[in-house]
């Protein structure tokens, strides 16, 4: 049979034997965290704690008025040392609470509750209050996106199991640790938006998570896995959304619009632990590979962690490292210290070696076309750099720079080793700017 | 922990193998075939010529860089390639020091002074070459009388299309497939050209798209014209052309569509040039004026972006 996907994409080296087959591990809670105020996209939140005071774990420690926001909640039990801008994955200043975390920490939310009575408005409140985000990378907040306009009813909601950024395994791990959680979280959502149809999208190269899912789905109306050809960027929401039911979403519109929901599988996990025990989004599960750590973990993490604590859990470094990265290798971000702190969004720490990094020194244009081959947009990656090296932005615009995701297929590929993203990223900020003017 | 000097760059932190030098040596790979069957014919002919633009270029491009305080790129290869290009487009009894001045304008003028690989508009190779041709009317219009040495080689077969213009034996069809001694060394053969650009299709470094579009436009414009088109396809550089050079990564379109549209431009062009002026050259000048055209077509030829519905308006 052959399996559904999308146009165009990449085949990089997955490089994910090294944790695939590790269970999650529970890190021991740090001496001390630092929780972002603003850990999502949209509004940020104004804490609600003091200096001084003393706070419990899963405690909402920060909030906002505004619908498209998060609360933020402490994920670990003790005294909040300092409210002070820190920097964040991105490298940019945000308000965050130091908090010092007590020897003791309680158990907590151990009790689980029946979730089928729950209604629409209760499930994304309990979505809200738990302080939800897409966990995937993007970190929308849930509610938000359980609340579609009037106009654009959903049909299908997809738990995106793709997982295509090569060496993360944490969305793995879940869907072989959590099912009965995941199938639990799948069926809030869709009576959440009243959706009939739900389906799980997972990359062929996890057949064992497939069989599973597919064995608890069986007896379930509406419901069902779909496994997908193992080609990156599935697991963008628009490419999923084209091989779950051949739909494309229109260019700088929402899967909304063609009646579909996409969430990451731990948001899934996440709503139903916070429906069933009341627990908030204080840890999530992510994996810390490459070939700069010396014992690659998948690892339950408290939200705040420092990446330098994570990279100590797995034994520290394996040779020198040349380039941390939060987030996957394709689309994450590369850290300039070791103090950044684990957020909602993280899915995974990746660290390669100095020797690794060294060299690829950027040239000119050959125009082999490749990129333009790869780009699942069906934008000209090529004709946006060309563009915003004349500065002229709206020529970027026009071959489609504000629609390009930055999957960087088109960097892969490209005998020149050009930055396209880092192009993109100017361009971008440029026809904003010229916007608001 | 101990402080680290971690890099900071954009993502995406994963590049693929591909590298400009392993297509190049590629494409050296695909010529050879076509240099084989043209040294077999043209014996010390063809190895001079071959060797002089090879050589020619590769120093041409060191000196180049040199003086213009540049970083040598010679490991791409790709001078080298323009060089062979060059002494292919050209007659074998041609003397070779026009294949070293036709390659000293590719490498050194159309290439390095517009800024290396990946700057020029025209394709190297054909510039230079079209250089020579007009070159040799100024003070030697007899070399490329394409009468040829008796014995060695013969008149490009192309000009048998028209049977007014030469008289002689026309070789046939099998001939011009498998080999045969008219016209450039490039010319020699379209079989050894096809296994050339099978394996640059098969390794995934052109498509078909610009050189079927070139071809099948020929092939049709010829019959619709009352001329023999598959003696029109088969004869003269077409094949060379179609395949080597108007595929060219850099002078070429970057969208299917405006591929097909550059292909079937470039294929009107080498069937009307000839009816008002020289046949020498007519693939070479089409290209190159298709080349010129590469910009615009990438402007027009834009393609649609992901889930984008053209409106009926």
């Amino acid at each position: 049979m052959k399996l559904k996907t999308f146009r165009g994409g990449i085949h990089p080296p997955y490089s994910k034997e090294d944790t695939a087959h590790k269970a999650v591990e529970v890190m021991p809670i740090p001496t001390e965290v630092v929780v972002p105020l603003l850990q999502h996209v949209g509004a940020p939140n104004e804490p609600t704690v003091g200096v001084g005071d003393q706070v419990e774990a899963g405690q909402k420690i920060g909030e906002s008025e505004s619908f498209i926001s998060a609360p933020v909640h402490a994920s670990v039990s003790g005294t909040v040392k300092a409210i002070e801008e820190r920097t964040n994955f991105a490298g940019k200043s945000v308000n965050s609470l130091i908090i010092a975390a007590q020897a003791d920490q309680p158990t907590k939310w151990t009790e689980s509750k029946d979730t089928s009575s729950l209604d629409p408005d209760e499930i994304k409140d309990i979505a809200k209050d738990a302080g939800l985000v897409g966990l995937g990378g993007a970190a929308f907040p849930t509610h938000v996106k359980l609340s579609p306009p009037s106009d654009k009813p959903i049909d299908t909601v997809i738990i995106n199991g793709c997982e295509c950024e090569p060496y993360l395994t944490c969305d793995h791990r879940l869907m072989l640790e959590k099912a009965e959680e995941l199938v639990g979280g799948l069926q809030l959502m869709m009576r959440a938006v009243g959706a009939t149809k739900g389906v799980v999208g997972i990359e062929a190269n996890k057949m064992d998570a497939v069989d599973k899912l597919g064995e608890l789905l069986s007896s379930r109306e509406g419901m069902e896995v779909l496994p997908l050809e193992v080609k990156y960027p599935q697991g963008n929401e628009k490419m999923l959304i084209e091989a779950v039911n051949g739909r494309r979403v229109p260019p700088g519109k929402l899967p909304s619009e063609v009646g579909a929901l996409v969430q990451n599988t731990g948001t899934a996990v996440a709503l139903y632990e916070a429906a069933a025990t009341g627990k908030p989004l204080i840890e999530r599960v992510l994996t810390v590979t490459g070939p700069g750590i010396r014992e690659p973990k998948n690892l339950l993490v408290r939200v705040g962690t420092s990446i330098g604590d994570l990279i100590e859990q797995c034994g520290g470094f394996a040779g020198t490292p040349g380039k941390v990265i939060m987030g996957g290798p394709m689309t994450g971000f590369a850290q300039k210290d070791l103090s950044t702190p684990v957020i909602k969004g993280t899915s995974g720490v990746v660290v390669f070696t100095l020797e690794a990094v060294e060299g690829d020194e950027e040239r000119q244009c050959v125009g082999c076309d490749k990129c333009v081959e790869a780009c699942p947009m069906f934008l000209m990656p090529n004709m946006i750099v060309k563009h915003v090296k004349r500065g002229q932005y709206d020529m970027a615009d026009f071959y489609g720079a504000r629609d390009c995701f930055e999957c960087g297929c088109c960097s892969f590929v490209c005998p020149s080793r050009i930055p396209h993203v880092a192009y993109v990223r100017i361009a971008k900020a440029e026809i904003a700017a010229a916007k608001k003017k | 922990m101990a402080h680290y000097e971690l890099r900071v760059t954009a993502p995406p932190h994963l590049k693929g193998k591909e590298e400009v030098s392993h297509a190049m040596r590629d494409v050296l790979i695909a010529l050879v075939p076509v240099m084989a069957v043209s040294i077999v014919f043209f014996r010390l002919y063809a190895v001079v010529n071959l060797a002089t633009g090879a050589i020619t270029a590769v120093l041409c491009e060191l000196i180049m860089r040199r003086i213009m305080g540049k970083k040598a790129t010679l490991g791409d290869c790709s001078a080298m390639v323009t060089g062979l290009l060059v002494a292919l487009l050209i007659p074998p009894t041609v003397p070779f020091y026009y294949v070293m001045i036709g390659t000293v304008i590719a490498v050194a003028i159309v290439k390095e002074l517009m800024g290396g690989l990946g700057y020029n508009l025209f394709n190297p190779a054909l510039l230079g070459f079209v250089s020579t041709l007009f070159l040799s009317r100024l003070w030697n219009p007899i070399s490329y009388n394409l009468g040829g040495i008796s014995g060695v080689t013969a008149a490009t077969p192309l000009t048998f299309v028209r049977p007014t213009v030469l008289s002689g034996v026309r070789p046939g069809y099998w001939d011009l497939f498998l080999a045969n001694a008219g016209g450039a060394l490039g010319e020699v053969s379209v079989l050894a050209i096809l296994v050339g650009a099978a394996y640059l299709l098969y390794k995934g470094h052109i498509t078909w798209h610009i050189p079927v579009s070139i071809i099948g436009t020929v092939f049709i414009l010829t019959a619709i014209v009352g001329e023999n088109p598959l003696y029109m396809i088969m004869a003269g550089g077409l094949m060379l052309g179609s395949f080597f050079m108007a595929t060219d990564w850099v002078t070429s379109p970057d969208t299917k569509k405006a591929q097909i549209v550059y292909g079937i431009l470039i294929g009107v062009l080498i069937v009307l040039i000839p009816l008002f002026a020289s046949i020498t050259g007519a693939v070479a000048y089409s290209i190159l004026i298709g080349n010129a055209f590469t910009p615009l077509l990438n402007r027009l030829f834009v393609k649609k972006k992901f889930g984008e519905v053209k409106s009926a308006a």
